[in-house]
């Protein structure tokens, strides 16, 4: 099923959750598409400040470059910056497995298996001048039982606010919580 | 290490309310009386005018630009998203486990992030 929620920045998100068996959920947050007036205002702007260069310097260069830049500049954004969907598929005893996909159709995956995966913790930082709630798997560190070796940071582009990150939260301990009982091999 | 005020402090406070006084009225001195008449007093080796305005621009300008500085070297040493420092350190690391008492209150401790996480967001509403 699908619902709304705000991201930290108060952009709109849909959370669908899906589960596929008793031990595997996946979890997709998914944000607004490319605004077609974002896209002409930003077109507008680049255009009329190379209009306003043309008619200062008359040279008909800058037009072609302001074209050339916009096409050159879309693109870019829609295959490096523009996150549609960030999805985290949780699959108890084997692992996690982190996929965005951009506004360009390109998708960006992480496995990570369940033996690196010591928790999935909402963890709050510093992040330019704010302080914000996100998700993140702590990885185990192979020396020290009880430490931490890394955290990967869940949702980075979308940022969802807590009410959100409580629901991703709870489902992905459903599913952790089934390799604390039922050890199948040690 | 109390801000009282004690005698020493009265007389440190006073030396360098003088003395501020004192390097105030020299530089008005050094920035505004002619060279040809401080020569003629016998001072020829004191600096040149030009710093007299240069070095209040460049303490304007370096006050300025210590604003920007701090401010990018805070951004800078906030550790990022994904460092073990925003659920650990040191300390937590290194404490030892005292042993529980009855009817006792429980030794502080630092609780690790799960625990946290599972008193937070776990219960139902």
């Amino acid at each position: 099923e699908e619902r709304r929620y705000r991201s930290a920045t108060g952009a709109p998100l849909w959370l669908r959750r899906r589960q596929h068996s008793a031990s595997c959920r996946e979890l997709a947050v998914r944000g607004p598409r490319l605004q077609l007036r974002s896209l002409s205002a930003a077109t507008s702007a680049v255009w009329l400040a190379a209009y306003g260069l043309f008619v200062l310097c008359q040279n008909s260069m800058v037009l072609s470059a302001a074209i050339f830049i916009t096409l050159i500049g879309l693109i870019i954004y829609l295959h490096f910056v523009k996150v549609d969907q960030e999805s985290l598929l949780v699959i108890g005893s084997l692992g996690i497995q982190v996929t965005s996909s951009y506004a360009s159709g390109k998708e960006s995956t992480t496995f990570i298996e369940m033996g690196q995966v010591k928790d999935v913790v909402i963890n709050e930082a510093i992040h330019m001048q704010k302080v914000i709630y996100y998700l993140c798997i702590l990885l185990r560190d192979p020396d020290d039982p009880q430490g931490v070796s890394e955290v990967v940071p869940l949702f980075q582009s979308s940022k969802p606010r807590l009410d959100c990150l409580t629901e991703v939260y709870r489902s992905c301990q459903e599913i952790l919580e089934q390799r604390k009982t039922a050890p199948q091999s040690s | 290490n109390s801000p009282a005020p004690l005698p020493e402090r009265a007389i440190y406070g006073f030396a360098l309310f003088l003395g501020s006084w004192f390097g105030f009225i020299l530089y008005l001195i050094w920035a505004y009386i002619p060279e040809t008449w401080l020569f003629s007093l016998g001072l020829t080796y004191w600096p040149q005018k030009y710093w007299a305005v240069a070095l209040p621009a460049y303490l304007l300008v370096a006050i300025g630009f210590g604003y920007v500085l701090l401010f990018g070297i805070n951004m800078m040493s906030t550790a990022p998203l994904n460092s073990t420092h925003t659920v650990t350190d040191n300390y937590a690391k290194k404490q030892q486990q005292k042993k529980y008492q009855e009817e006792a209150i429980p030794a502080l401790r630092d609780i690790p992030i799960s625990e946290v996480n599972r008193m937070f967001f776990l219960p139902e509403k």
